[in-house]
Protein backbone atom coordinates (compact mmCIF):
# COMPACT_ATOMS: atom_id res chain seq x y z
CA UNK A 1 0.00 0.00 0.00
CA UNK A 2 1.52 3.32 -1.16
CA UNK A 3 1.40 6.44 0.96
CA UNK A 4 0.05 9.69 -0.50
CA UNK A 5 3.57 11.00 -1.02
CA UNK A 6 4.63 7.80 -2.73
CA UNK A 7 1.57 7.89 -4.98
CA UNK A 8 2.23 11.51 -5.91
CA UNK A 9 5.81 10.75 -6.70
CA UNK A 10 4.80 7.73 -8.74
CA UNK A 11 2.37 9.82 -10.80
CA UNK A 12 4.91 12.56 -11.35
CA UNK A 13 7.55 10.11 -12.50
CA UNK A 14 5.02 8.30 -14.68
CA UNK A 15 4.36 11.52 -16.56
CA UNK A 16 8.02 12.12 -17.40
CA UNK A 17 8.98 8.56 -18.36
CA UNK A 18 9.01 9.35 -22.13
CA UNK A 19 11.76 11.89 -21.56
CA UNK A 20 13.62 9.60 -19.19
CA UNK A 21 13.57 7.06 -22.02
CA UNK A 22 14.74 9.57 -24.62
CA UNK A 23 17.45 10.99 -22.34
CA UNK A 24 15.90 14.49 -22.47
CA UNK A 25 14.96 14.80 -18.81
CA UNK A 26 16.43 17.61 -16.73
CA UNK A 27 19.38 16.17 -14.67
CA UNK A 28 17.83 16.92 -11.28
CA UNK A 29 14.50 15.41 -12.30
CA UNK A 30 16.23 12.46 -13.94
CA UNK A 31 17.99 11.50 -10.74
CA UNK A 32 14.74 11.47 -8.80
CA UNK A 33 12.95 9.51 -11.56
CA UNK A 34 15.71 6.93 -11.77
CA UNK A 35 15.59 6.40 -8.01
CA UNK A 36 11.85 5.82 -8.20
CA UNK A 37 12.08 3.48 -11.18
CA UNK A 38 14.55 1.30 -9.28
CA UNK A 39 11.93 0.58 -6.61
CA UNK A 40 8.72 0.75 -8.73
CA UNK A 41 8.02 -2.29 -10.91
CA UNK A 42 5.28 -0.57 -12.90
CA UNK A 43 7.45 2.40 -13.76
CA UNK A 44 10.31 0.09 -14.65
CA UNK A 45 8.05 -1.81 -17.02
CA UNK A 46 6.68 1.43 -18.49
CA UNK A 47 10.20 2.78 -18.98
CA UNK A 48 11.09 -0.31 -20.98
CA UNK A 49 7.99 0.24 -23.12
CA UNK A 50 8.90 3.88 -23.66
CA UNK A 51 12.38 2.88 -24.72
CA UNK A 52 10.87 0.48 -27.27
CA UNK A 53 8.72 3.28 -28.61
CA UNK A 54 11.71 5.57 -28.89
CA UNK A 55 13.57 2.83 -30.75
CA UNK A 56 10.63 2.24 -33.06
CA UNK A 57 10.31 5.91 -33.99
CA UNK A 58 14.04 6.07 -34.59
CA UNK A 59 13.88 3.37 -37.24
CA UNK A 60 15.28 4.67 -40.54
CA UNK A 61 12.79 5.75 -43.16
CA UNK A 62 12.12 3.57 -46.13
CA UNK A 63 11.77 6.67 -48.27
CA UNK A 64 14.05 9.65 -47.95
CA UNK A 65 12.97 12.79 -49.75
CA UNK A 66 15.68 14.89 -51.33
CA UNK A 67 15.44 18.55 -50.33
CA UNK A 68 16.64 19.97 -53.67
CA UNK A 69 13.37 20.00 -55.65
CA UNK A 70 11.41 21.34 -52.69
CA UNK A 71 13.96 24.08 -52.12
CA UNK A 72 13.82 25.12 -55.78
CA UNK A 73 10.03 25.40 -55.52
CA UNK A 74 10.40 27.55 -52.45
CA UNK A 75 12.90 29.87 -54.12
CA UNK A 76 10.65 30.22 -57.16
CA UNK A 77 7.87 31.27 -54.83
CA UNK A 78 10.09 33.74 -52.98
CA UNK A 79 11.37 35.23 -56.25
CA UNK A 80 7.85 35.51 -57.66
CA UNK A 81 6.67 37.31 -54.54
CA UNK A 82 9.69 39.62 -54.63
CA UNK A 83 8.78 40.54 -58.23
CA UNK A 84 5.18 41.13 -57.21
CA UNK A 85 6.35 43.33 -54.33
CA UNK A 86 8.46 45.40 -56.73
CA UNK A 87 5.48 45.83 -59.03
CA UNK A 88 3.35 46.93 -56.09
CA UNK A 89 5.96 49.51 -55.12
CA UNK A 90 6.16 50.85 -58.67
CA UNK A 91 2.44 50.91 -59.25
CA UNK A 92 1.67 54.22 -57.50
CA UNK A 93 4.43 55.98 -59.48
CA UNK A 94 3.95 57.50 -62.93
CA UNK A 95 3.74 54.62 -65.37
CA UNK A 96 6.61 54.34 -67.76
CA UNK A 97 5.46 55.55 -71.18
CA UNK A 98 6.37 54.05 -74.47
CA UNK A 99 7.09 56.42 -77.40
CA UNK A 100 3.61 55.62 -78.65
CA UNK A 101 2.13 56.53 -75.31
CA UNK A 102 4.02 59.82 -75.22
CA UNK A 103 2.79 60.69 -78.72
CA UNK A 104 -0.73 59.85 -77.74
CA UNK A 105 -0.40 62.03 -74.66
CA UNK A 106 0.92 64.99 -76.60
CA UNK A 107 -1.50 64.65 -79.49
CA UNK A 108 -4.66 63.73 -77.67
CA UNK A 109 -5.07 65.47 -74.37
CA UNK A 110 -8.50 63.96 -74.11
CA UNK A 111 -6.84 60.59 -73.50
CA UNK A 112 -6.12 61.73 -69.96
CA UNK A 113 -9.04 61.02 -67.79
CA UNK A 114 -8.61 62.15 -64.22
CA UNK A 115 -10.23 60.00 -61.58
CA UNK A 116 -13.19 61.27 -59.58
CA UNK A 117 -11.05 62.59 -56.75
CA UNK A 118 -8.97 64.59 -59.20
CA UNK A 119 -12.12 66.14 -60.65
CA UNK A 120 -13.30 67.14 -57.21
CA UNK A 121 -9.90 68.59 -56.29
CA UNK A 122 -9.73 70.54 -59.57
CA UNK A 123 -13.19 71.99 -58.99
CA UNK A 124 -12.33 73.08 -55.44
CA UNK A 125 -9.04 74.61 -56.60
CA UNK A 126 -10.83 76.58 -59.32
CA UNK A 127 -13.47 77.77 -56.86
CA UNK A 128 -10.82 78.90 -54.36
CA UNK A 129 -8.82 80.68 -57.08
CA UNK A 130 -11.88 82.59 -58.27
CA UNK A 131 -12.62 83.72 -54.73
CA UNK A 132 -9.02 84.76 -54.20
CA UNK A 133 -8.90 86.83 -57.40
CA UNK A 134 -12.18 88.57 -56.57
CA UNK A 135 -10.95 89.45 -53.10
CA UNK A 136 -7.61 90.68 -54.45
CA UNK A 137 -9.39 92.89 -56.99
CA UNK A 138 -11.57 94.39 -54.26
CA UNK A 139 -8.55 95.07 -52.10
CA UNK A 140 -6.74 96.74 -54.99
CA UNK A 141 -9.64 99.22 -55.52
CA UNK A 142 -9.64 102.52 -53.48
CA UNK A 143 -12.08 102.58 -50.64
CA UNK A 144 -14.61 105.43 -50.88
CA UNK A 145 -16.97 106.64 -48.23
CA UNK A 146 -19.71 109.16 -48.80
CA UNK A 147 -20.13 112.08 -46.43
CA UNK A 148 -23.82 111.52 -46.21
CA UNK A 149 -25.14 108.21 -45.08
CA UNK A 150 -28.85 108.91 -45.16
CA UNK A 151 -30.68 106.57 -47.40
CA UNK A 152 -33.11 109.26 -48.41
CA UNK A 153 -31.57 112.65 -49.15
CA UNK A 154 -33.42 115.82 -48.18
CA UNK A 155 -34.22 118.08 -51.09
CA UNK A 156 -32.23 121.37 -51.65
CA UNK A 157 -29.61 120.76 -48.97
CA UNK A 158 -25.96 121.82 -49.16
CA UNK A 159 -23.50 119.48 -47.40
CA UNK A 160 -20.58 120.95 -45.54
CA UNK A 161 -17.81 119.76 -43.21
CA UNK A 162 -16.58 121.98 -40.38
CA UNK A 163 -13.43 122.00 -38.36
CA UNK A 164 -14.07 119.55 -35.56
CA UNK A 165 -12.25 121.65 -32.99
CA UNK A 166 -15.01 124.26 -33.15
CA UNK A 167 -17.26 124.65 -30.16
CA UNK A 168 -21.01 124.64 -30.47
CA UNK A 169 -21.09 128.36 -29.94
CA UNK A 170 -18.53 128.90 -32.72
CA UNK A 171 -20.52 126.67 -35.06
CA UNK A 172 -23.66 128.62 -34.27
CA UNK A 173 -21.83 131.91 -34.91
CA UNK A 174 -20.40 130.59 -38.20
CA UNK A 175 -23.79 129.40 -39.45
CA UNK A 176 -25.50 132.64 -38.40
CA UNK A 177 -22.86 134.73 -40.15
CA UNK A 178 -23.14 132.80 -43.39
CA UNK A 179 -26.94 132.67 -43.32
CA UNK A 180 -27.27 128.89 -43.04
CA UNK A 181 -29.32 126.67 -40.88
CA UNK A 182 -28.74 123.01 -40.17
CA UNK A 183 -31.41 120.71 -41.56
CA UNK A 184 -29.48 117.44 -41.52
CA UNK A 185 -26.70 115.79 -39.56
CA UNK A 186 -24.16 115.71 -38.35
CA UNK A 187 -23.59 112.31 -39.94
CA UNK A 188 -21.09 109.67 -38.89
CA UNK A 189 -18.43 111.57 -40.83
CA UNK A 190 -19.28 114.92 -39.22
CA UNK A 191 -21.01 116.38 -42.28
CA UNK A 192 -23.94 118.73 -41.88
CA UNK A 193 -26.69 119.48 -44.30
CA UNK A 194 -27.57 123.18 -44.42
CA UNK A 195 -29.98 125.40 -46.31
CA UNK A 196 -30.08 129.16 -46.76
CA UNK A 197 -32.01 130.94 -44.02
CA UNK A 198 -35.28 132.24 -45.28
CA UNK A 199 -35.74 129.85 -48.16
CA UNK A 200 -39.48 129.39 -48.56
CA UNK A 201 -41.27 126.28 -49.64
CA UNK A 202 -42.48 126.44 -53.21
CA UNK A 203 -39.51 128.46 -54.36
CA UNK A 204 -38.57 127.61 -57.89
CA UNK A 205 -35.67 125.31 -58.50
CA UNK A 206 -33.72 127.99 -60.25
CA UNK A 207 -34.11 130.39 -57.34
CA UNK A 208 -33.18 127.65 -54.83
CA UNK A 209 -30.07 126.86 -56.77
CA UNK A 210 -29.03 130.46 -56.83
CA UNK A 211 -29.48 130.75 -53.11
CA UNK A 212 -27.43 127.60 -52.55
CA UNK A 213 -24.70 128.95 -54.83
CA UNK A 214 -24.48 132.09 -52.78
CA UNK A 215 -24.48 130.18 -49.52
CA UNK A 216 -21.70 127.90 -50.77
CA UNK A 217 -19.62 130.94 -51.75
CA UNK A 218 -19.99 132.43 -48.25
CA UNK A 219 -19.10 129.19 -46.54
CA UNK A 220 -16.04 128.61 -48.72
CA UNK A 221 -14.78 132.00 -47.68
CA UNK A 222 -14.67 130.94 -44.05
CA UNK A 223 -11.45 128.99 -43.25
CA UNK A 224 -13.24 127.00 -40.54
CA UNK A 225 -15.30 125.32 -43.22
CA UNK A 226 -13.22 122.42 -44.47
CA UNK A 227 -15.39 121.29 -47.31
CA UNK A 228 -18.47 122.45 -49.20
CA UNK A 229 -20.39 120.28 -51.58
CA UNK A 230 -19.57 121.45 -55.11
CA UNK A 231 -22.48 122.72 -57.12
CA UNK A 232 -22.86 122.80 -60.86
CA UNK A 233 -23.32 126.12 -62.50
CA UNK A 234 -26.57 125.08 -64.10
CA UNK A 235 -30.02 125.32 -62.71
CA UNK A 236 -30.47 121.67 -61.85
CA UNK A 237 -31.51 121.17 -58.23
CA UNK A 238 -28.66 120.00 -56.00
CA UNK A 239 -29.92 116.51 -55.19
CA UNK A 240 -30.74 115.72 -58.77
CA UNK A 241 -27.12 116.01 -59.84
CA UNK A 242 -24.18 113.80 -59.31
CA UNK A 243 -23.49 112.86 -55.72
CA UNK A 244 -20.89 114.58 -53.66
CA UNK A 245 -17.30 113.67 -54.38
CA UNK A 246 -16.15 110.79 -52.34
CA UNK A 247 -13.75 111.18 -49.49
CA UNK A 248 -10.86 108.84 -49.53
CA UNK B 1 19.00 7.81 -30.85
CA UNK B 2 16.26 10.11 -32.17
CA UNK B 3 14.78 10.18 -35.58
CA UNK B 4 17.15 12.24 -37.62
CA UNK B 5 20.18 11.44 -35.54
CA UNK B 6 21.01 8.39 -37.56
CA UNK B 7 21.69 10.59 -40.56
CA UNK B 8 22.93 13.73 -38.89
CA UNK B 9 25.81 14.65 -36.63
CA UNK B 10 25.61 13.14 -33.19
CA UNK B 11 25.80 15.16 -30.03
CA UNK B 12 28.21 14.66 -27.22
CA UNK B 13 28.37 10.98 -26.25
CA UNK B 14 26.46 10.19 -23.13
CA UNK B 15 24.56 13.46 -23.00
CA UNK B 16 21.55 12.15 -24.88
CA UNK B 17 21.51 15.46 -26.76
CA UNK B 18 20.78 15.00 -30.45
CA UNK B 19 23.41 16.48 -32.70
CA UNK B 20 21.10 19.06 -34.24
CA UNK B 21 20.41 20.59 -30.84
CA UNK B 22 23.91 20.63 -29.45
CA UNK B 23 25.35 23.98 -28.45
CA UNK B 24 27.67 24.12 -31.45
CA UNK B 25 24.84 23.28 -33.80
CA UNK B 26 22.57 25.90 -32.27
CA UNK B 27 25.28 28.54 -32.64
CA UNK B 28 25.85 27.55 -36.24
CA UNK B 29 22.12 27.73 -36.98
CA UNK B 30 21.86 31.11 -35.28
CA UNK B 31 24.70 32.35 -37.48
CA UNK B 32 22.90 31.02 -40.55
CA UNK B 33 19.72 32.83 -39.53
CA UNK B 34 21.69 36.06 -39.12
CA UNK B 35 23.03 35.65 -42.65
CA UNK B 36 19.55 34.87 -43.95
CA UNK B 37 18.33 38.12 -42.43
CA UNK B 38 20.78 39.82 -44.79
CA UNK B 39 19.39 37.94 -47.78
CA UNK B 40 22.09 35.24 -47.98
CA UNK B 41 20.60 32.50 -50.13
CA UNK B 42 23.42 30.05 -49.53
CA UNK B 43 22.83 30.24 -45.79
CA UNK B 44 19.14 29.76 -46.43
CA UNK B 45 19.73 26.65 -48.49
CA UNK B 46 22.08 25.26 -45.86
CA UNK B 47 19.52 25.74 -43.10
CA UNK B 48 16.80 24.30 -45.31
CA UNK B 49 18.82 21.18 -45.95
CA UNK B 50 19.54 20.81 -42.24
CA UNK B 51 15.85 20.71 -41.43
CA UNK B 52 14.24 19.22 -44.49
CA UNK B 53 14.73 15.58 -43.66
CA UNK B 54 13.58 15.73 -40.08
CA UNK B 55 10.60 17.89 -40.96
CA UNK B 56 9.67 15.74 -43.94
CA UNK B 57 9.76 12.64 -41.79
CA UNK B 58 7.81 14.23 -38.97
CA UNK B 59 5.21 15.81 -41.22
CA UNK B 60 4.79 12.87 -43.56
CA UNK B 61 4.01 10.69 -40.59
CA UNK B 62 1.53 13.24 -39.40
CA UNK B 63 -0.25 13.84 -42.68
CA UNK B 64 0.62 10.58 -44.48
CA UNK B 65 1.15 12.67 -47.61
CA UNK B 66 4.44 14.09 -48.77
CA UNK B 67 2.85 16.84 -50.88
CA UNK B 68 1.16 18.28 -47.81
CA UNK B 69 4.35 17.84 -45.79
CA UNK B 70 6.36 19.62 -48.47
CA UNK B 71 3.89 22.47 -48.50
CA UNK B 72 4.18 22.84 -44.73
CA UNK B 73 7.99 22.75 -44.91
CA UNK B 74 8.07 25.42 -47.57
CA UNK B 75 5.51 27.55 -45.74
CA UNK B 76 7.69 27.26 -42.65
CA UNK B 77 10.86 28.29 -44.45
CA UNK B 78 9.08 31.03 -46.33
CA UNK B 79 8.36 32.54 -42.90
CA UNK B 80 11.96 31.88 -41.82
CA UNK B 81 13.17 33.80 -44.90
CA UNK B 82 10.91 36.75 -44.20
CA UNK B 83 11.23 36.83 -40.42
CA UNK B 84 14.88 35.91 -39.94
CA UNK B 85 15.60 39.51 -38.98
CA UNK B 86 13.14 39.20 -36.08
CA UNK B 87 14.94 36.21 -34.55
CA UNK B 88 16.67 37.53 -31.44
CA UNK B 89 18.00 34.24 -30.07
CA UNK B 90 15.59 34.16 -27.14
CA UNK B 91 15.00 30.50 -27.96
CA UNK B 92 16.99 27.83 -29.71
CA UNK B 93 16.86 28.14 -33.51
CA UNK B 94 15.36 24.64 -33.73
CA UNK B 95 12.62 25.56 -31.24
CA UNK B 96 11.82 28.67 -33.25
CA UNK B 97 11.69 26.81 -36.54
CA UNK B 98 9.75 23.86 -35.12
CA UNK B 99 7.33 26.30 -33.51
CA UNK B 100 6.57 27.74 -36.93
CA UNK B 101 6.35 24.26 -38.46
CA UNK B 102 4.04 23.10 -35.67
CA UNK B 103 1.55 25.90 -36.28
CA UNK B 104 1.65 25.43 -40.03
CA UNK B 105 1.31 21.66 -39.65
CA UNK B 106 -1.63 21.93 -37.29
CA UNK B 107 -3.44 24.31 -39.63
CA UNK B 108 -2.64 22.23 -42.70
CA UNK B 109 -3.72 19.07 -40.95
CA UNK B 110 -7.05 20.56 -39.93
CA UNK B 111 -7.63 22.03 -43.37
CA UNK B 112 -6.77 18.71 -45.01
CA UNK B 113 -8.99 16.83 -42.59
CA UNK B 114 -11.90 19.11 -43.48
CA UNK B 115 -11.28 18.44 -47.15
CA UNK B 116 -10.93 14.71 -46.53
CA UNK B 117 -7.35 14.71 -47.79
CA UNK B 118 -5.97 13.16 -44.62
CA UNK B 119 -6.34 9.44 -44.24
CA UNK B 120 -9.09 8.44 -41.85
CA UNK B 121 -8.14 6.29 -38.88
CA UNK B 122 -8.04 2.66 -39.79
CA UNK B 123 -10.93 1.23 -37.80
CA UNK B 124 -9.86 -2.27 -38.63
CA UNK B 125 -6.48 -1.83 -36.99
CA UNK B 126 -5.87 -5.15 -35.31
CA UNK B 127 -2.92 -6.10 -33.17
CA UNK B 128 -0.65 -8.72 -34.68
CA UNK B 129 -1.54 -12.28 -33.77
CA UNK B 130 1.98 -13.57 -33.75
CA UNK B 131 3.29 -14.63 -30.37
CA UNK B 132 6.76 -13.43 -31.27
CA UNK B 133 7.80 -9.93 -30.18
CA UNK B 134 7.40 -7.31 -32.89
CA UNK B 135 10.50 -6.15 -34.60
CA UNK B 136 11.23 -2.42 -34.25
CA UNK B 137 10.37 -1.85 -37.91
CA UNK B 138 6.99 -3.56 -37.55
CA UNK B 139 6.31 -1.70 -34.34
CA UNK B 140 7.11 1.58 -36.07
CA UNK B 141 4.57 0.80 -38.81
CA UNK B 142 1.95 -0.04 -36.23
CA UNK B 143 2.65 3.08 -34.25
CA UNK B 144 2.36 5.25 -37.32
CA UNK B 145 -1.02 3.73 -38.13
CA UNK B 146 -2.12 4.00 -34.51
CA UNK B 147 -1.20 7.67 -34.40
CA UNK B 148 -4.07 8.35 -36.79
CA UNK B 149 -6.42 7.53 -33.91
CA UNK B 150 -5.11 10.35 -31.76
CA UNK B 151 -6.23 13.98 -31.74
CA UNK B 152 -3.84 16.18 -33.68
CA UNK B 153 -2.38 17.86 -30.59
CA UNK B 154 -1.55 14.48 -29.04
CA UNK B 155 -0.07 13.24 -32.31
CA UNK B 156 2.17 16.28 -32.53
CA UNK B 157 3.27 15.86 -28.92
CA UNK B 158 4.13 12.20 -29.59
CA UNK B 159 6.08 13.07 -32.72
CA UNK B 160 7.98 15.89 -31.04
CA UNK B 161 8.88 13.68 -28.08
CA UNK B 162 9.62 10.28 -29.62
CA UNK B 163 10.43 11.20 -33.17
CA UNK B 164 12.33 14.46 -32.79
CA UNK B 165 13.49 13.94 -29.20
CA UNK B 166 12.55 17.31 -27.75
CA UNK B 167 12.41 17.83 -23.99
CA UNK B 168 9.14 18.60 -22.25
CA UNK B 169 10.08 22.27 -21.90
CA UNK B 170 11.06 22.54 -25.57
CA UNK B 171 7.79 20.97 -26.66
CA UNK B 172 5.92 23.42 -24.45
CA UNK B 173 7.76 26.27 -26.17
CA UNK B 174 7.06 24.85 -29.61
CA UNK B 175 3.38 24.24 -28.89
CA UNK B 176 3.08 27.50 -26.93
CA UNK B 177 1.45 25.81 -23.96
CA UNK B 178 2.33 25.02 -20.32
CA UNK B 179 4.67 22.14 -19.52
CA UNK B 180 1.92 20.32 -17.64
CA UNK B 181 -0.27 20.45 -20.74
CA UNK B 182 2.45 18.66 -22.69
CA UNK B 183 2.72 15.99 -20.00
CA UNK B 184 -1.05 15.55 -19.96
CA UNK B 185 -1.27 15.29 -23.75
CA UNK B 186 1.42 12.66 -23.79
CA UNK B 187 -0.14 10.80 -20.89
CA UNK B 188 -3.43 10.47 -22.77
CA UNK B 189 -1.65 9.60 -26.00
CA UNK B 190 0.32 6.85 -24.29
CA UNK B 191 -2.80 5.42 -22.70
CA UNK B 192 -4.64 5.43 -26.02
CA UNK B 193 -1.75 3.87 -27.92
CA UNK B 194 -1.46 1.08 -25.39
CA UNK B 195 -5.17 0.48 -25.61
CA UNK B 196 -4.94 0.25 -29.39
CA UNK B 197 -1.74 -1.72 -29.31
CA UNK B 198 -1.66 -3.84 -26.18
CA UNK B 199 1.19 -5.74 -27.75
CA UNK B 200 3.30 -2.68 -27.05
CA UNK B 201 3.65 -3.68 -23.46
CA UNK B 202 3.91 -7.35 -24.20
CA UNK B 203 0.81 -8.07 -22.14
CA UNK B 204 -2.49 -7.42 -23.83
CA UNK B 205 -4.88 -5.06 -22.11
CA UNK B 206 -2.48 -3.87 -19.48
CA UNK B 207 -2.22 -0.36 -20.86
CA UNK B 208 -3.89 2.55 -19.17
CA UNK B 209 -4.34 1.19 -15.69
CA UNK B 210 -0.62 0.92 -15.37
CA UNK B 211 -0.43 4.63 -14.77
CA UNK B 212 -1.43 4.03 -11.20
CA UNK B 213 -4.16 6.63 -11.36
Amino acid sequence: MMTVDERNEHQEVWLVLPWLASGRLDPSERERAEQHVRVCARCEEELALQQRMCGAFAEPDRVIYAPGPSFRKLMERIDAEAQADKRDVRAPQQPRLSPRGIAARLGHVALWRPPGAAWAASFLALFALTGLLTTAYRWSEPVYRTHTDSAEAIQNVLHIALDRSLTIAQVEELLRASGARVVEGPGSTGVFGVTPVGMQPGTSAVAVNRQLQRLATRLRADPRVLWVQPLAQDDTPVNQRAPAPPER
Amino acid sequence: MRGPSHTEPQGSPGTGEPGYRSGASAAREAALIARIANGDRRAFEELYNLYHRRLARFLTRLTRRYDIAEEVINDTFWIVWRKAGDFRGDSQPSTWILGIAYRRARNAFRASARMGAVENPDESLQPPTSEEPMRAEELRDWLVRALAHLPVEQRLAVELCYELGYSCEEIAAIMACPVNTVKTRLFHARAKLQKILPVLGGTAGSGERRGGK
